[in-house]
């Protein structure tokens, strides 16, 4: 490595400026006290540690509530997604455009608009507060991602690997199993964790369809970012950092699978 | 259906035969009433206060408030719910939202959709939201008086019989009292300007020191309409129902001297703090010289948390700052009705009432009437710690203006958006 030291300098001055912002969500959980213009907290403490690991917080139930709807939405969502981009990559249909588009719409049009219908339908339907009427009100914005994502990946799929195991003998499973799947793993990871990271972040639809009987992570966090409590805030910030993290570690663990498909491409 | 009443009763019955006699003065009215003030609430004709008790033990009260407070949510979660359950059978389940319209709107979508045993059992309002619920019909009453604690309330005090303006009848059940209080730091400011005309000479004295929240926001609203009472020289004029003429005569100069101020407030007024938890942030951080706050005690929790300087300090003008009272209302279509009628007068009992006042806790003040209230009882409200930053009972209540009806308020927003902000 010919790397020279006032190069490597930059590197580190260049990691600085990128990770600094983030230091006080790091330093706030713990502060007792930490007024301007003091570089550091002045007092240590852990009020904020001592009121989420309280039963009154509700940090318990709302933890299970959004890794239960985040990972339900993510598994359903690629299920959906799988058809839906295969057929829209490779299908040559007629009206392809359009269908593009429309499974697109719900990523375009603002979740408001769209929420508030939702949530009368839901009420007649006696879906609203329940958890499963939650996950499906997080499919809506969820979907356009995955189909998105998977269209893309197929677009780069050739069919003929397929073609080839069935001439070999392979029935659908099979090819599924070890022509399809190896290759598309990585983009079936990508649109995994994008189904995943919307869902857990959703704070409207969760509160509409919810109605406060379902209780998730980023409802806390709103009701404390709201209030301004800084310390607070970014301790529960951390926590909803955590199985975000985990689940984008595993999703690069996979997408890094030799010779497989990307979800880099366009379809045509 | 009444058999199950029956044999709930029962139950109720024996379990308050085999519990054990309450250690602290128990207050009479919580003790031995059978029934409160008022009449029987709806859906309840003929019964008294026992057959509600015994109804409500079993229940779940989803009680939906703003939950943007951690010492608030660790007070109802923890010792308020622990009460209601051991002595009521009833399990308390906090819902925190960030703000109240999110569960009138919901209680709104589930009238429209029919919902019959709804989600929303009681909810934590006051003001313009007490209002949407009693005019879209979205809350159950008439309740309030028939709670036995209701007799420790001045219903007379007109500032608790009507909610900014807008008649209780009995719809809510009063919760907590707050008053606005101005902050100010003894290190920055030693002796603050105690009157509205002397703030504002000392924020023209001292530009870029100054700001307050932009209404709609709570606290923000609140300062404006102090600006306005002193304009139109007392509040008196802007009393009663909404008039038009009034409004332009009197409130429409506040807006001209709101507008001139502008020059000498943060940032040349060219952008205001969206929230009270901004201004909370540029006074903590030494950005401008005063806050402000409708819960007197709040300064005094907030230098116990370490988010305000030790040296912080509250007053209220001379000619006095606006009171006004929160309430519990139930919804319209509450599942659990008697639950949440049985917390209503449980968070009205002087335990908890003293319990929510104290400073190093809440810090809210009650809602009882000393004068009502046994003598020990009244004794030990007097004798609570007051927080550093904390004004005194007697210094507060001598000062205390009115609120007026939401009309006014709505206008004096929507003309403060008009005449200061956009121009």
């Amino acid at each position: 490595m010919s790397a020279t030291p006032w190069r490597r300098a930059a590197f580190w001055v260049g990691i600085a400026v990128w990770a600094l912002p983030f230091a006080p969500l790091f330093l706030w959980p713990f502060a007792g006290s930490w007024l301007f213009p003091a570089p550091l907290p002045t007092v240590w403490g852990d009020r904020a540690w001592s009121y989420l690991l309280s039963p009154g917080a509700r940090v318990g139930p709302a933890l299970l509530n959004s890794l239960s709807l985040a990972s339900a939405v993510s598994i359903v969502a690629v299920l959906l997604g799988l058809p839906a981009g295969r057929t829209l990559a490779l299908a040559r249909l007629r009206a392809g455009g359009l269908a593009y588009w429309i499974f697109l719409l719900p990523a375009i049009v603002p979740a408001q608009a769209a929420a508030f219908g939702l949530h009368a339908t839901f009420l007649r339907l006696g879906l609203a507060d329940q958890w499963l009427g939650v996950a499906l009100a997080h499919l809506v914005p969820v979907l356009p991602y995955v189909v998105i994502t998977l269209a893309g990946v197929f677009a780069n799929y050739d069919v003929s690997y397929e073609q080839q195991a069935q001439t070999l003998g392979a029935g659908g499973w099979m090819r599924f199993r070890w022509v399809t799947l190896p290759l598309i793993l990585p983009g079936l990871a990508v649109a995994g964790l994008y189904a995943f990271l919307i869902s857990w972040s959703q704070v409207l639809l969760t509160l509409l369809i919810g109605g406060g009987a379902v209780t998730t992570l980023p409802m806390l966090l709103l009701a404390f970012v709201n209030s301004g409590d800084h310390a607070l805030a970014a301790a529960l910030a951390l926590v909803l950092l955590g199985p975000a993290f985990l689940v984008l570690g595993l999703a690069t663990r996979l997408a890094r699978a030799p010779g497989a498909l990307g979800p880099g491409g366009r379809i045509a | 259906m009444s058999s199950l009443k029956v044999s709930a009763l029962a139950l109720a019955l024996a379990l308050s035969a085999c519990a054990p006699v309450a250690p602290s003065p128990a207050p009479p009215t919580e003790a031995g009433a059978t029934t409160g003030t008022g009449d029987s609430p709806p859906g309840y004709a003929g019964q008294a206060w026992d057959d509600i008790l015994a109804e409500a033990r079993g229940q779940t009260v989803d009680f939906y408030m703003w939950g943007g407070s951690d010492v608030i949510n660790r007070w109802i979660s923890g010792p308020v719910a622990e009460h209601v359950f051991t002595t009521y059978g009833v399990t308390l389940n906090l819902v925190p939202v960030s703000d109240a319209p999110e569960f009138i709107n919901k209680v709104l979508s589930e009238k429209q959709a029919g919902r019959t045993a709804g989600s929303v059992d009681l909810m934590w309002v006051n003001g313009e939201n007490f209002r949407t619920l009693r005019e879209g019909e979205l809350a159950y009453g008439p309740w309030a008086g028939f709670l036995p604690n209701s007799a420790l309330v001045d219903w007379s005090d007109p500032s608790v019989a009507n909610d900014f303006g807008y008649p209780v009848d009995a719809y809510e059940s009063p919760y907590g009292k707050a008053q606005f209080v101005m902050i100010y730091d003894t290190a920055r400011v030693p002796e603050p300007p105690r009157t509205v005309a002397n703030l504002l000479a000392w924020i023209r004295a001292n530009p870029g020191r100054f700001a307050y929240a932009a209404p709609p926001d709570f606290t923000g609203s609140a300062f404006v309409r102090h600006v306005c009472y002193h304009v139109a020289g007392g509040y008196e004029p802007l009393l009663g129902a909404f008039d038009a003429q009034v409004f332009a005569q009197k409130v429409a100069p506040c807006f001209e001297q709101l507008q001139a101020l502008e020059a000498s407030l943060w940032r040349a007024g060219e952008t205001y703090p969206e929230s009270r938890a901004r201004m909370q942030d540029l006074f903590a951080n030494g950005e401008i010289d005063f806050d402000m706050a409708y819960n007197p005690a709040e300064a005094s929790s907030l230098i116990a948390q370490g988010r305000y300087p030790a040296t912080a300090r509250t007053f209220v003008f001379d000619e006095g700052t606006i009171a006004n009272t929160h309430y519990l209302a139930i919804a319209f279509n509450a599942g659990d009705k008697a639950g949440a009628m049985v917390v209503a007068n449980a968070l009205l009992s002087p335990e908890l009432q003293l319990s929510k006042a104290d400073p190093s806790g809440w810090g809210d003040l009650t809602v009882l009437d000393p004068q009502r209230l046994p003598v020990e009882w009244s004794d030990r409200f007097a004798a609570l710690p007051r927080g550093p930053a904390t004004l005194s009972d007697a210094e507060l209540s001598a000062r205390r203006l009115p609120e007026l009806q939401s009309d006014w308020l709505a206008a004096i927003e929507a003309g403060w958006i008009e005449h200061v902000l956009q121009k």
